[in-house]
C-alpha cells in the first residue's frame, strides 16, 4: 500500500466512527482547525523547497524571484475579494477544481491529463457542496449573487442523485487507467459528504485525501529518513500563514468584519491555494 | 444525526425490524468477507472484490440508518434506501464491466436514467408528468440494461455486448455471469415492484403495507448485494 492510499484509509477509519456516532456541529470547528493545523496548511509550507527540489520543475531563477511571486499572487487574490466575492469564490472554485482533481488521480492516471483532473476535481467540489446546500447558502448569503437561491423545494437525495449522475456521466468519457477504482474511491467521498456536515466534509476530504497525502509524497521526495525533521521544515511558513490569517482578520473591511467565519477561511484558503497550485502542478508531474 | 450504539431495542413480533438488523449484520458481515477474499484472488479480480465489498460496506452504514429509523417509529425509511440504492446501483453495474471489460458506457447511461426517472416519479419533484409515466421511463431502462447483461439469453434470448462478453469469458465467468444475470432478472425486479406499490397509477392495486413493503425490500437487497459479491468471487475462485 503507497502513502497515498494509506492517508486515504487513515481518512476512511476517521470518517466511519464520525458517520456512526455524529459528530456536533460544535466540534467539526475543531476537527477543521486540528486538520488545517496538522496538515492542511503544511503541505503547502515546503513550496519554497518543492520549487526548487526538482530541476526538471524549476521555473524560478532565484528565491527572491519565487517570493516575489508567490507573495504577489496572494496579495492579487485578496485584493479580488475585497473588489468582489462573486468573482474571488469563482476564481477560487475554478483553482481548487484542477487542483484537488490533480491530486485525486493520482494513483489511477497520470496526472498530465489537465480536462480529467479538472473534471475529477470540479464533481468532488459539487458533490461537496450540493450534499451541503443549506449550510452553503446560509455561509453564502453574504454575496448577492447567492442570497436569492431557494432551493427549500428540493430534499437532500435529490442533490446527492445530481452528484452521483453527474459523476458517472463525466467519467465515462475519459480514458483512466483504473477508473473503476477512482469511481469507487468518489463515491465513498460521496457518502461521507452527504452524513456529515460541511466543514466536517471538508476537513475529511482536504485533511486526508488531498493534505496527507500530497505531504507524504513531499516528505518521498525530500528523500528525509526522519518524518518529524521534515515536519520542522514545515512549521516556519506554517505560524507565518497563521499569522497572515489572524492578521487579515483584524483588517477593517465590511466583508472581513461580518461575523462569518467559514467565509474568512474560504479567503485565506484560496489565498494560500493560488500560488500553491502553481508550485504543485510540477510537482506532480512524475507521480 | 442517528446514533446506531444508542438506538432503541427491537420489539418482540416486529419482524420488518428484525430484517433491517438482520441487513445490517449481514451486510457488514459480507464486507469483512470481501475485503477478506481480497487478498486471496487473482490480481485482475482485486478490483471487482474490493467494489463487492464496498457495495456491501456502503450498504450496511445504510441498513444500520434505517434500522434506527424504523425502531424510532419514523416510519418506513425511503429516503435512506435512495441514498443506498444512489451509491451502489452504479457500483453494481461497474462489476458487469469489470468481469468483461466493455460496456461500462451504456451501463452507467442506463442505471442513471433508471435511478433519475424513478426518483422523479416517487418524488414528484419537478412536478412534470405522473408517477407511472417516470415509471416506465425508469422500467424500460432496467429492462434495457436486463438485455444488454444478457438476461434474455437464460431463456435462449437475444444479448446485448455486455451478455456475449459474459457467455465467451474465461475460467469461471459466464458460471458467474449467468448467477448475475439471475439477479438482474429477478433480484432486481423487486425494485419496480416497490415503486409500484409506492406510487400511484394503473397499478395501484399492488398497493401492499410498509411493513410488508420493507421486508421485501430488506431481503432483496441483501440476496442482491451479497449475492452479485459472491457471483464475482465465484469466478475470482478459478
Amino acid at each position: 500500500m503507497n502513502v497515498v492510499t494509506k492517508s486515504k484509509v487513515a481518512g476512511l477509519i476517521l470518517a466511519i466512527p464520525i458517520i456512526f456516532f455524529g459528530l456536533e456541529n460544535s466540534y467539526s470547528v475543531y476537527l477543521f482547525l486540528i486538520v488545517m493545523l496538522s496538515v492542511g496548511i503544511p503541505h503547502g509550507s515546503v513550496d519554497h523547497i518543492i520549487a526548487f527540489i526538482n530541476p526538471k520543475a524549476r521555473k524560478f531563477n532565484n528565491k527572491f524571484l519565487f517570493y516575489l511571486t508567490y507573495l504577489s499572487l496572494i496579495t492579487f487574490n485578496i485584493i479580488l475579494w475585497i473588489i468582489s466575492p462573486f468573482i474571488g469564490l469563482f476564481v477560487f472554485l475554478i483553482i481548487s477544481c484542477y487542483h484537488f482533481g490533480e491530486t485525486q488521480v493520482i494513483g489511477y492516471n497520470p496526472t498530465d491529463n489537465k480536462l480529467l483532473n479538472f473534471v475529477v476535481g470540479a464533481n468532488i467540489l459539487l458533490s461537496l457542496f450540493l450534499n451541503n446546500i443549506v449550510e452553503l447558502q446560509e455561509i453564502l448569503y453574504i454575496i448577492p449573487e447567492f442570497s436569492n437561491f431557494d432551493l427549500s423545494s428540493f430534499d437532500s437525495v435529490f442533490f446527492l442523485l445530481i452528484a452521483v449522475a453527474v459523476l458517472m456521466l463525466s467519467i465515462l468519457n475519459f480514458e483512466i487507467k483504473r477508473k473503476v477504482p477512482l469511481y469507487a474511491e468518489i463515491t465513498i467521498l460521496y457518502m461521507v459528504f452527504f452524513h456529515t456536515d460541511l466543514l466536517t466534509s471538508f476537513a475529511l476530504y482536504f485533511g486526508f485525501c488531498h493534505s496527507l497525502p500530497m505531504l507524504m509524497l513531499e516528505f518521498e521526495e525530500f528523500k528525509n529518513d526522519n518524518f518529524i525533521k521534515f515536519y520542522l521544515k514545515t512549521l516556519p511558513f506554517t505560524i507565518l500563514s497563521i499569522i497572515f490569517g489572524f492578521l487579515i482578520y483584524q483588517f477593517n473591511n465590511d466583508l472581513l468584519t461580518s461575523d462569518n467565519l467559514i467565509l474568512f477561511v474560504f479567503i485565506i484558503i484560496s489565498s494560500l491555494t493560488l500560488p500553491h497550485v502553481f508550485i504543485m502542478r510540477d510537482f506532480v508531474k512524475d507521480k | 444525526m442517528l446514533n446506531f450504539i444508542l438506538a432503541g431495542t427491537i420489539e418482540p413480533g416486529d419482524f420488518t425490524g428484525f430484517t433491517f438488523f438482520i441487513g445490517s449484520v449481514s451486510m457488514l458481515a459480507a464486507t469483512v468477507w470481501f475485503l477478506m477474499q481480497h487478498g486471496q484472488v487473482d490480481k485482475k479480480f482485486k478490483d471487482s472484490m474490493l467494489v463487492a465489498a464496498l457495495i456491501t460496506g456502503i450498504a450496511a452504514v445504510h441498513y444500520f440508518y434505517m434500522r434506527e429509523q424504523w425502531v424510532a417509529g419514523l416510519g418506513s425509511p425511503t429516503e435512506l434506501r435512495y441514498i443506498d440504492w444512489i451509491l451502489t446501483v452504479p457500483l453494481m453495474v461497474v462489476e458487469f464491466a469489470l468481469l468483461t471489460g466493455v460496456g461500462m458506457k451504456k451501463l452507467f447511461w442506463l442505471s442513471v436514467v433508471m435511478l433519475v426517472t424513478g426518483y422523479f416519479g416517487e418524488s414528484g419533484v419537478t412536478g412534470m408528468l405522473d408517477a407511472q409515466t417516470w415509471g416506465a421511463v425508469s422500467g424500460l431502462a432496467y429492462f434495457w440494461m436486463a438485455y444488454e447483461v444478457g438476461c434474455l439469453s437464460i431463456f435462449g434470448g437475444p444479448s446485448g455486448a455486455v451478455g456475449n462478453a459474459l457467455a465467451s469469458g474465461s475460467g469461471k465467468i459466464p458460471e458467474a455471469g449467468k448467477m448475475l444475470q439471475w439477479f438482474v432478472l429477478v433480484g432486481w425486479a423487486i425494485y419496480p415492484v416497490g415503486y409500484m406499490a409506492g406510487t400511484e397509477g394503473w397499478y395501484s392495486f399492488v398497493a401492499i403495507d410498509e411493513g410488508a413493503m420493507n421486508i421485501i425490500y430488506n431481503v432483496g437487497d441483501a440476496i442482491n448485494k451479497i449475492g452479485f459479491g459472491m457471483a464475482v468471487w465465484h469466478a475470482a475462485r478459478s
